[in-house]
């Protein structure tokens, strides 16, 4: 299969007055067309920062260090969202690839009501205001919502109900990606069950490929096809999601899995340690400084991203 | 003292026009001994507003809550200080505790000044020492950073080496670790669970996530729309839910393995109503539940224990389908 997204070496970082450090280091991922791609991580591994980068849309203090993000249009040319101009970046954006951004259910104006939140951005676009409220329905339609929201302030909405305005609002264009940056965080069980439940059939009905960048090992093994799990900027693991659960490779991977609560009364060990900030990561291995396999290899040398079993990488000098 | 907390009766109205009831005659304790008692509910169901109650933040509009058998609201000055320095909130963003041009340092050392807390600065750094320890931090990943520098899992964690410095005896931690990973999830919990057992600090544990109150046990709260709907252990609450709401949560937990995904499509979809009625003397689920009645329309169920269970069952449910019969 072609991939309809192809990532090299993208490294992102933000900058202070003496350096840059690197929010997502010497990323390499191909996203296939229709699939279900899992993100997952721990606060402030970057995980918006590969998002927003993928979007085309780092701004400073945020800077790309290297690398290209190819994406496949309908026609197969291949684009370089990495340094695109400001104005075929707006062509390709909403009707190519779309964002969810994390909060953005509280990102929401509180003062325009749904119907002009929706509207704004298609008639930006060159709909006339009938044709941009003709597809705001039926985006509100594709995601179980009323027409009536239409009228309704953020405020007057649910949680719930304001991130499936995010969501519609998002796929008013019929993207071709969709990446969802926490689209269930904060929501109670049964709302993120509901709201999953609405990504799943966009791709379904439509062939939407869908980025889900979430924390929680749940929703990774509950939507997705395929995961990557990040650690301090890079990827550490990256293969279908049955097989990440059955048999992690990388040493963090096995930690993350193995912390996940199943009954009253089990005594489970977390992680020692925390990961390292952006300004300060180990040399060699970032998670050797947590890892009870390490040895002087891995203080050493970067372990790269490399296929261990079919279909299944690892970045680690221990997991063959 | 037979609660170290008792909340009597809460309700909590915003609003005169379009009055919403964020609570509705919640009553709860939680025991001299420590312990844990877990609160759940979806968002807006009113756990936080329990929450500004029982710091003292806001009055309810009806009802009670007395910390070591003195009501929150009395103005007794020496009494107030003691209560503001024994009781705690760990919130969901901490980041408002952090003030970002600060070392986070004064986190922990401005406490120990205003309650006076230690007699130089010498002692001062013991303590901070002895509470970074507690709760497993070094002092080398914390010390002399900013805000920003820390991870979002050691903000929570720092917050909870400065309850320890104070030596509260109450946390309420709202949502506190809804944002980081599993791994740190479960350091976070252990170390409530080691608060609990070695220091005797209880925790009121608000959360919308059911398999984190299930790895803490204890007591459970089901929370909706401002009314309890269901009480028990947590493990036969999490285990065999009696409420339709329980039940349904229980039912939507992602259980972390993609060999049990969900099957059947969630038809639920009780939370998408644009249109509200004001009717209260009913049961709030019903236009959610499968299995409504006429009764639960034009009545509102009481919190009792089951109609069929034995007399040590602990577990309180309300709703009509386990009333006893002819009520
Ligand atoms: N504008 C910024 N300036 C400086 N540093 C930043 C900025 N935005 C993010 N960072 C840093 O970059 C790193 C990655 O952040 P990012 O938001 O991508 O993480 P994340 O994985 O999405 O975290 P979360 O789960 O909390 O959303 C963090 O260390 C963060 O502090
Ligand atoms: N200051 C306020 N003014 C008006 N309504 C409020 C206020 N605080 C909370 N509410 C309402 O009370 C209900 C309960 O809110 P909250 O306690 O924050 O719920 P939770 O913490 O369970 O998400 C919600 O309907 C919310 O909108
Ligand atoms: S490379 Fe070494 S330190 Fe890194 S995960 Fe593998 S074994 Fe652990
Ligand atoms: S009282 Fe009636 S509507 Fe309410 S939960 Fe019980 S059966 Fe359902
Ligand atoms: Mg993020
Ligand atoms: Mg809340």
């Amino acid at each position: 299969m072609t991939p309809i997204m192809q990532i090299r070496d993208l490294s992102v970082g933000y900058a202070s007055r003496r350096a840059v450090g690197l929010a997502v280091t010497s990323v390499n991922l191909d996203v296939e067309k229709g699939e279900i791609l899992g993100v997952v991580g721990e606060s402030g591994c970057g995980k918006t920062t590969l998002a927003v980068a993928l979007l085309g849309l780092i701004e400073s203090p945020g800077v790309i260090q290297s690398g290209s993000v190819q994406l496949r249009l309908a026609d197969d040319k291949l684009v370089d969202l990495v340094g695109l101009a400001p104005r075929p970046l707006r062509q390709i954006r909403w009707k190519e690839i779309a964002y969810i951004p994390q909060g953005s259910m509280s990102a929401l104006n509180p003062v325009l009501r749904v119907r002009q939140q929706m509207t704004d951005t298609l008639v930006q676009h060159g709909l006339s205001k009938a044709e941009a409220i003709e597809r705001a329905r039926w985006a509100l339609n594709l995601v179980s919502l009323d027409a009536a929201v239409l009228d309704k302030y953020p405020h007057e909405l649910s949680g719930g109900m304001n991130q499936r305005v995010a969501i519609a609002t998002a796929v008013t264009m019929q993207p071709a990606i969709l990446v969802a940056d926490e689209p269930t965080t904060a929501l109670d069980v049964v709302t993120q069950r509901s709201i999953l439940q609405e990504l799943v059939k966009i791709r379904d009905q439509f062939g939407t490929t869908i980025i889900v960048i979430s924390h929680d090992m749940g929703v990774m093994a509950q939507v997705v096809d395929r995961m990557a799990v990040m650690y301090a900027g890079r990827i550490a693991e990256l293969g279908l999601v049955l097989n990440i659960f059955d048999a992690p490779l990388h040493p963090y991977t096995q930690k993350l899995i193995g912390s996940i609560p199943k009954d009253t009364g089990q005594h489970l060990e977390g992680l020692e340690g925390e990961a390292p900030s952006l300004w300060a990561y180990p040399p060699g291995c970032r998670f050797h400084p947590r890892c009870s396999l390490a040895t002087a290899i891995c203080r050493e040398q970067t372990p790269e991203l490399r296929e261990i079993i079919s279909g299944q990488y690892a970045a680690c000098h221990h997991c063959d | 003292m037979e609660n170290i907390l008792a909340v009597n009766l809460l309700q909590q109205v915003f609003g005169t026009r379009n009055p919403t009831y964020a609570l509705d005659n919640v009553s709860f304790n939680m025991p001299a001994t420590p312990s844990i008692l877990n609160l759940v509910g979806e968002s807006g169901s009113g756990k936080s507003t329990i929450a500004r109650i029982i710091l003292g933040l806001l009055h309810p509009t009806k009802g009670s809550v007395f910390y070591k058998d003195t009501d929150i609201f009395t103005k007794e000055p020496r009494w107030q200080k003691q209560f503001r320095r024994e009781v705690q909130v760990v919130f969901q963003n901490p980041y408002s505790v952090y003030n970002p041009v600060y070392r986070v340092d004064r986190v922990l050392m401005k406490p120990i000044q205003k309650f006076k807390l230690a007699s130089g600065k010498a002692v001062a750094n013991e303590m901070i020492l002895a509470s970074l320890k507690a709760v497993d931090m070094r002092p080398e990943d914390v010390l002399g950073k900013y805000p920003h520098q820390l991870s979002g899992g050691q903000r929570q964690r720092l917050m909870l080496a400065r309850l320890h410095l104070i030596s509260a005896q109450l946390i309420i931690a709202d949502e506190a670790i809804s944002m980081i990973d599993a791994a740190g999830r479960v350091s976070f919990l252990n170390i409530l669970l080691d608060f609990r057992d070695r220091l005797g600090i209880s925790t009121l544990y608000i959360t919308h996530d059911l398999s984190t109150a299930k790895y803490l046990g204890g007591e459970i709260i089901v929370l909706y729309k401002g009314r309890i709907v269901e009480r028990g252990e947590t493990k036969s609450v999490t285990g065999s839910p009696l409420h339709p709401y329980s039940q349904l949560l229980v039912q939507c937990v992602p259980v972390p393995n993609p060999k049990q995904r969900w099957k059947e499509p969630l038809t639920d979809s009780g939370e998408l109503s644009v249109y509200r009625t004001p009717k209260r003397d009913r049961c709030l689920f019903a236009e959610r539940c499968p299995k409504v009645m006429d009764i639960c329309w034009n009545s509102r169920p009481p919190l009792q224990k089951p109609a069929a269970s034995g007399p040590d069952a602990r577990g309180e449910v309300a709703c009509h389908l386990y009333q006893p019969h002819g009520n």
